[in-house]
């Protein structure tokens, strides 16, 4: 067994005249939760479905677990779970009688019993999916993509509709199952969401891959600085520019740490220069801050 | 392919309509087996059990809601992506919905034809006999058994329309109505239409003509106004049948979702 369980080579799409997506290349590693990105109509939607199978595409290569995939070749489906834009739902279906509906011969009442508990769905689970709010079928769609224990799972915008307990227990869920294994594909909108959960990061834009990289990668290159608020910031900013520190320009006195820097020489230099120290705060670029950069720099041309 | 079939037949059952189209149907059936029985001079006790107590005409419209619902469904409810993303062919998936409702139609055509036999021994026992000669030297039985067959081999011609404009237009509402008007537009442009196939001998061949099949079992004069054999239009429905079906599986396995 390879390491790698979703590879992408090279994929293109098109939608009539419009390139859709361009040399898409990206693989997963086992176990792994990746993250992927992009502003709205980037192609992130068009590459999951792709992936399962649901579009023809132009020219490329996808293979899951070595097996390939296109809209006629399925059998490596058997190990994918997936939730895709909004949950599909039958209104006039419980919500139990969904996991029952699509959970395989090998899927015991006991493993259907055990994702509806840990999505805290039990209330419910036997209501018509009809009464359902968002939330409600966020989760069932979620659960439908988890009950059949796949290896490799697919979740488009999952945290969508869910509210900070839910998001929470999600977040636990996906980590539990990583750790034993299932290798995750997830798209989202909202970033310090998907910062607390992923290995790897792939961001796209206008559709094609323009950042592939682990988190650690992308968090080791990004500025951390030392702000400080003082009762003379000019003065300040002269003082700290002659001891040889780098300033960032954006706000306030802001100090490049390198890993030199010491928060106690600053404040030491700053008082005997007889300056006031109000608050001091670590910043770090978060990944919202690296994204929006990384989007800023627009290295794609429209075509 | 049986799991599919089952997963299908596990939606349909489900669905609250269901078993309320059934026990409709028994109900407008019982109606007008009272009427008949009650107002005889309206309605002939031997006519009304050939055509099953109205019950075959209701059970076009329930077979055709249900065909569209079937395809339409998914797309509605976005369900489609998560038949499709399984490890099954799309082919697979189409085959099984057709399956289920061939499995639905057979059910509703034994269902109407048992409780005629059954509303026919409550209401006329002793009036008439099955084996009496109706007409066309064919016993009831026999004409109520050719009512059937032609109807269940026109329907599904029409069915197969209705699986097809489902799948292009995604949207019940389509496929019912052209079905429905399809179904019963034949006896509004029958009267045209064969003075047009006396002009245009190729115009025989048209898929309305291929519904006046029950019309030509239980009639032995039916076929000079038609101008095909029983066999011709037999083979001329299946033909438009496997036509359009084939149509609907090319249709849905180019479809991107």
């Amino acid at each position: 067994m390879s390491d790698i369980i979703l590879d992408v080579q090279h994929l293109n799409k098109s939608f009539g005249s419009k390139h859709v997506l361009k040399d898409v290349s990206f693989s997963v590693e086992r176990g792994h939760i990746v993250g992927l990105v992009g502003p709205n109509g980037a192609g992130k939607s068009t590459i999951m479905k792709a992936v399962l199978g649901l579009f023809n595409y132009a020219s490329g290569q996808i293979t899951i677990d070595g097996d390939a995939v296109s809209p006629t070749s399925h059998q490596a489906m058997d190990k994918v779970g997936a939730l895709i834009e909004y949950p599909g739902i039958y209104p006039f279906l419980t919500g139990m009688q969904h996991l029952k509906l699509f959970s395989k011969e090998t899927t015991s009442q006991d493993q259907i019993d055990e994702i509806v508990d840990r999505m805290k769905m039990t209330t419910y689970i036997d209501r018509k999916a009809k009464t359902y709010s968002l939330g409600m079928k966020q989760k069932l769609g979620i659960a439908l993509a988890l009950v059949n224990r796949p290896k490799f799972v697919i979740l488009d915008e999952p945290m969508n509709g869910l509210d900070p307990q839910a998001n929470k227990d999600l977040r636990t869920i996906i980590l539990d199952l990583a750790k034993q294994g299932t290798t995750f594909l997830i798209s989202s909108h909202i970033l310090s969401e998907l910062e607390k959960l992923i290995d790897d990061l792939v961001v796209i834009d206008k559709g094609q891959i323009v950042y592939k990289e682990s988190m650690a990668t992308l968090e080791s290159g990004g500025k951390r600085l030392l702000v400080v608020k003082t009762s003379d910031d000019d003065k300040a900013t002269t003082i700290l520019t002659q001891n040889g520190y780098q300033l960032d320009q954006t706000a306030g006195v802001s100090i490049i740490e390198t890993d030199d820097t010491k928060m106690a020489d600053v404040i030491k230099l700053l008082s005997d220069n007889g300056i006031d120290i109000e608050d001091v705060q670590h910043v770090h670029s978060d990944l919202e801050t690296s994204l929006l950069e990384l989007l800023k720099n627009d290295k794609v041309k429209e075509s | 392919m049986i799991t599919l079939v089952k997963q299908e037949t596990y939606k349909l059952l489900h669905k609250k309509s269901t078993p309320a189209v059934s026990i409709a149907l028994l109900i407008i059936m019982t109606v007008f087996g009272v009427l008949s029985k009650l107002y005889p001079k309206y309605w002939s006790a031997k006519g009304m059990f050939t055509t099953m107590y109205t019950g075959g005409s209701w059970v076009v419209l329930f077979l055709i809601a249900a065909c569209s619902s079937i395809i339409a469904m998914e797309f509605q409810y976005g369900t489609i992506k998560e038949l499709l993303y399984r490890k099954y062919y799309r082919g697979e998936i189409l085959v099984s919905k057709w399956i289920t409702m061939l499995i639905y139609s057979i059910y509703f055509y034994a269902l109407v034809f048992v409780y005629s036999l059954i509303l026919k021994v409550v209401l006329y026992n002793g009036k008439f006999n099955l084996t009496d000669t109706y007409a066309n030297n064919q016993s009831i039985i026999e004409t109520q058994f050719m009512n059937l067959i032609g109807q269940f081999l026109s329907v599904w011609l029409v069915l197969s329309l209705v699986l097809l404009l489902a799948n292009i237009f995604k949207s019940t509402a389509a496929a019912i109505s052209i079905g429905i008007i399809g179904y019963f537009a034949l006896s509004v442009v029958s009267g045209l239409m064969f003075v047009l196939m006396q002009k245009w001998d190729w115009l025989k061949w048209n898929p309305l003509n291929m519904m006046n099949l029950p019309a030509q079992l239980t009639s032995d004069t039916y076929h000079k106004m038609t101008l095909l054999s029983t066999p011709e239009m037999i083979c001329g429905s299946l033909a438009y049948t496997a036509i359009f079906m084939a149509i609907s599986y090319v249709v849905f396995k180019r479809r991107s979702v």
